[in-house]
């Protein structure tokens, strides 16, 4: 709240969403105990004419997950683009407020989005594999980067398919096409692209709501291995999802961050009726 | 169950079905349409092989007997049957030497009688066409000029005859060898010489060009090239290596009008020097010239002493050495092949067919191109396909790159896509009257004798635009090497279409550039500055660009947003998503636009007749030697050839088989041309784009 406004205005998600007001997190105070890597600080983006974020202001434990929830529409994706800047792309959008990566402005003017992007990892709804062989795609980061050098190539692309837990699948057809692979099997080899120049955070945006029940096992269980190692920011519509593979969560309503904390404290004891009817499936 | 229209009272009364609502009408209609066209297509197809496919074929000679005594030897060609006349039979007769028309019409009534004489043969010549006749002697003239007989009769002839064209044809390759090899090449040589002399000439009368700048000069462009470089690698950008290659590209061009090496105009001495070491060189060439031509001589005349005596039927006349000298039988190694038609059965036939077919597709045309083969006209046809498509892909795709890529959406993008669908539509003349304008006369007349050297340009106007351009490189690399949005980047799209434009001022409007080609212009033979492959095959280039760029665009918007977005999320450029991404995964759609575009240049012949394809080529456009292809010449097109033949040939009845076969052969090649990128096109859809799940 700013000083001219001396009482806050706002006091329920409502009422924001009514005056098209921003809200005040109601963050837990746990968050603050983790030595954070990405700050979000006031953060707010249009599409044109339409806000799609109102000072959303966060900061993400480094070496964890963190789940973004939320109904429908409600900006998680666009908050997830914005970390690595994706949404530069499209044309009409404008933003304000400030994100810090390691304590480095994402969106200073001075920034190299290109370096920006590889030290930001994402992995998309829909398994995006490019036409090219299971080697080329892992190591597709390094090629664009410039790295020739075979042992690196191979080393890199042995150990980012590792990590996605799927060399064993691929190992002797690492040069055939990526689109031969399965569903589950695509998304886990963009899940070894991603990681394959080792970034600070790994975006990912639903990573399942594609898959069947076996393949999203193997991915969680693979979120699992890879957290401590990557920070995590995922999206998802699932809430058994999020309690299973998240350290923490942040609940989006409408463009707004609602409610932050650990995974336990939001959907146990979540301080906000709405957070608690969306994660108990009334809302939403 | 039957039931009287009106005994339920209840139910509505309808009004009878209409017939076009019951849909029989409609099934008929579409259905005989369909037919209609299906009849149409495989009937075009039908004529064009069958016709195609019987001109080869051997047919019976007959030996006609007519009521009035006359006798003919010939091959029915076709019957006519006219009403209130008595049918009558068109014979191919031959024999043009003896001054008749090679096909007769006889009346069916005035035959007498119709044999086919065992011994009568047919004569494929190497000129004059075919001869009918019976074999009568085969002799040799001794050196000392008397006649020995190797045969007599048309039964012993027939024996030896074989044995006799296998020695003959020894003969003519080794003279034909001494022809195309050395004697070809000194010529070649000639004339060489004779051009060097010319352009020694021109350097010592000059050409009112501005030569050479001083040495100071040339330090300052140095430097600026050199600033220039500088800049660029500082940048560090990838841009920057490009812009290398740019400015590399650039002083090339500068090099090469400003020639520094080219030195001063000559004096008179050094002329004299020049001219003096030509003439030696000529000396040496003339008289080689002169013994070769002597071997030349020698073998046609010993060649010349082999003749044979094959009768005709109708005036007794033998088959003569040439039509000045119709006493003189006919030399051996004139005859190319000879048929006993009546006599080799049908197998014998099949294989004659075959053998025919091959000679027609390797030989060169004769006889005004109703006889021998089209393999130049073939290799034209290659050729120019291959060179358009080389042309026109790369410069479709780029464009419609930058309509889907980088341009804003908007209405002016729309207006210029309408603009080029559109230019799909204008008749293909136009575009070659615009090749000969603009390719032909335009650019290959200043690549022939350079610039107008009375340009209004002159010499420090000329460099002070080079620095400007040099200077808008560089300000435009600084600024390119951040991805930049908006209004910047319509000011950096801005400042190279202005560099771009002024660079070609720049190369039209320099003085100093003199041409590649200027002695041979001045000796009254254009080199670029006339129809020829190269200017046709960018003159079908731009007729297909609107094709390609039109499958280009579509097939690179097809490339879904998320393979883009994946990309960039790798952290790619923009140009490494495209070059990396999207060209790949739009690969299909572009192989689509090509074979369209193929198909369609090589069917073309209308703005061909204007900007390249001749009757008759006298060299092939392609060598085995540097560089192989040449891309000045003229050429033979097959579309074009089809429409000589059949409209424009001396003797039409003689060119209409050759109209069915070579119609039939273009047909082929584009069919397989077609089979051949669509194979390319299905191996890359396999690679790039497969089921997922
Ligand atoms: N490219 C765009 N142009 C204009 N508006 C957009 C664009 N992308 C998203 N929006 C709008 O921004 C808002 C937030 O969208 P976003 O995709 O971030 O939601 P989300 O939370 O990810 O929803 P979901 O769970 O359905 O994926 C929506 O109202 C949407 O309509
Ligand atoms: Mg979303």
């Amino acid at each position: 709240m700013t000083s001219n406004t001396p009482k806050p205005a706002v006091r329920t998600v409502q009422d924001a969403v009514d005056t098209n007001a921003s809200f005040e997190t109601e963050t837990h105070s746990d968050v603050a105990d983790h030595e954070s890597v990405l700050d979000i600080s006031k953060f707010s983006l249009w599409y044109g004419q339409a806000r799609a974020l109102y000072d959303v202001s966060m900061s993400i434990p480094r070496g964890k997950v963190t789940a973004l929830i939320g109904p429908s529409g409600c900006g998680k994706s666009t908050l997830l683009r914005s970390v690595n800047r994706l949404n530069d792309l499209v044309s009409i959008v404008r933003t304000e407020g400030e994100m810090m990566l390691n304590n480095r402005s994402i969106y200073d003017p001075s920034v190299d989005v290109i370096s920006l992007r590889k030290r930001v990892g994402m992995v998309f709804q829909k398994s995006n594999p490019f036409p090219m062989s299971i080697f080329e795609n892992v190591i597709y980061p390094l090629r664009i980067s410039g790295e020739r050098k075979k042992s690196v190539l191979k080393e890199t692309c042995e150990r980012a398919l590792r990590s996605a837990a799927i060399w064993d699948e691929v190992k002797d057809r690492l040069n055939e096409s990526a689109l031969g692979l399965s569903g589950g099997q695509q998304q886990r080899l963009c899940i070894a692209r991603a990681v394959a120049v080792e970034p600070e955070v790994l975006l990912m945006d639903e990573p399942c709501s594609a898959l069947d029940p076996i393949a999203t096992a193997k991915i969680e269980e693979l979120i699992h291995d890879i957290a401590g190692r990557y920070t995590v920011l995922i999206v998802t519509h699932n809430m058994q999802q999020a309690s299973r593979v998240s350290d923490f969560t942040a609940f989006m309503y409408l463009g707004r961050l609602v409610e932050y904390g650990t995974t336990s404290q939001i959907f146990q004891t979540p301080k906000l009726s709405e957070t608690e009817q969306y994660v108990t499936g009334r809302f939403g | 169950m039957s039931r009287k229209p009106n005994a339920t009272t209840h139910q509505m009364e309808l009004p009878p079905t209409p017939l076009q609502a019951r849909g029989v009408a409609a099934t008929w209609v579409t259905g005989l349409a369909l037919v209609l066209c299906t009849v149409m297509i495989l009937g075009l197809l039908g004529m064009i092989v069958i016709g195609g496919g019987k001109t080869f074929w051997q047919r019976p000679i007959d030996s006609v007997q007519l009521q009035s005594g006359e006798q003919l030897l010939g091959m029915e060609y076709r019957r006519e049957s006219r009403p209130g006349a008595s049918d009558r039979v068109l014979y191919r007769v031959g024999n043009r030497d003896l001054g008749q028309q090679p096909f007769k019409w006889v009346e069916i009534d005035s035959i007498d009688s119709v044999l086919e004489p065992a011994d009568a043969v047919l004569l494929e010549r190497q000129e004059w066409g075919i001869w009918l006749g019976v074999p009568e002697r085969i002799y040799e003239i001794n050196e000392s000029g008397d006649i020995a007989d190797i045969a007599i009769g048309s039964e012993a002839v027939l024996e030896v005859l074989g044995e006799q064209l296998k020695l003959a044809s020894t003969r003519r390759a080794e003279a034909n060898a001494l022809r195309s090899g050395p004697i070809a090449d000194i010529n070649d040589r000639l004339e060489r010489l004779r051009l060097s002399e010319l352009e020694a000439q021109l350097r010592v009368t000059g050409n009112n060009r501005p030569h050479h700048l001083g040495w100071g000069l040339w330090w300052a462009v140095i430097a600026a090239l050199v600033i220039a470089i500088l800049g660029a690698v500082r940048i560090g950008h990838p841009l920057a290596k490009r812009s290398l290659v740019i400015i590399s590209l650039l002083a090339v061009l500068v090099g090469y009008t400003e020639r520094p090496w080219a030195g001063r105009p000559w004096t008179q001495e050094q002329f004299e020097t020049h001219k003096a070491e030509v003439e030696e060189q000529r000396t040496i060439l003339t008289t080689e010239f002169r013994e070769l031509s002597n071997e030349l001589v020698a073998l046609e005349q010993d060649d010349a002493r082999f003749r044979i005596e094959v009768r005709d039927l109708a005036t007794g006349q033998f088959a003569p050495i040439s039509r000045s000298q119709m006493s003189e039988p006919m030399k051996i190694s004139q005859i190319l092949r000879v048929v006993q038609a009546n006599e080799i059965g049908l197998g014998g036939k099949a294989k004659l067919y075959l053998a025919r077919w091959w000679d027609f597709l390797t030989d060169d045309p004769r006889e005004a191109n109703t006889e021998g083969g089209v393999f130049p006209v073939i290799v034209g046809t290659l050729l120019v396909t291959i060179m358009l498509t080389i042309a026109v892909v790369p410069l479709g795709v780029l464009a419609a790159l930058y309509m889907r890529e980088y341009a804003k959406q908007g209405a002016m993008i729309s207006i210029l896509r309408v603009a080029i669908n559109n230019l799909a539509g204008v008749p293909s003349i136009v575009y070659g009257v615009f090749g000969l304008g603009f390719f032909c006369y335009g650019i290959g007349g200043v690549i022939d004798g350079g610039t107008d050297p009375s340009l209004v340009l002159r010499v420090g106007q000329w460099w002070v635009l080079v620095l400007v351009i040099a200077a808008m490189l560089f300000f435009v690399l600084a600024l390119s090497g951040r991805e930049k949005q908006g209004k910047k980047s319509l000011l950096i799209f801005g400042l190279w279409s202005g560099v771009a434009l002024l660079s070609v001022i720049a190369v039209f409007s320099t003085p100093y550039f003199e041409g590649f080609f200027q002695a041979k212009l001045l000796d009254g033979s254009p080199t670029f500055g006339t129809s020829g492959l190269l200017w046709a095959s960018l003159t079908l280039a731009l007729l297909t660009l609107p094709v390609v760029i039109v499958s280009a665009e579509e097939a690179i918007a097809a490339v879904p947003a998320s393979l883009r977005e994946g990309s960039y999320g790798c952290g790619a450029s923009k140009w490494q998503t495209i070059q990396r991404v999207v060209l790949p995964g739009a690969m299909p759609g572009i192989m689509t636009g090509a074979i369209l575009a193929m198909a369609r240049g090589a069917g073309e012949v209308a703005p061909l007749m204007i900007v390249g394809a001749v009757k008759l080529a006298p060299e092939l456009p392609f060598e085995d030697r540097f560089p192989f292809i040449f891309a000045d010449r003229s050429f033979m097109h097959l579309g074009f050839h089809i429409f000589d033949l059949g409209f424009k040939s001396p003797d039409s009845e003689a060119a209409r088989g050759y109209v069915w076969t070579t119609t039939l052969l273009l047909v082929t090649l584009v069919v397989m041309m077609n089979l051949i990128a669509i194979r390319i096109r299905t191996k890359l859809k396999a690679r790039f784009v497969s089921g997922q799940f």
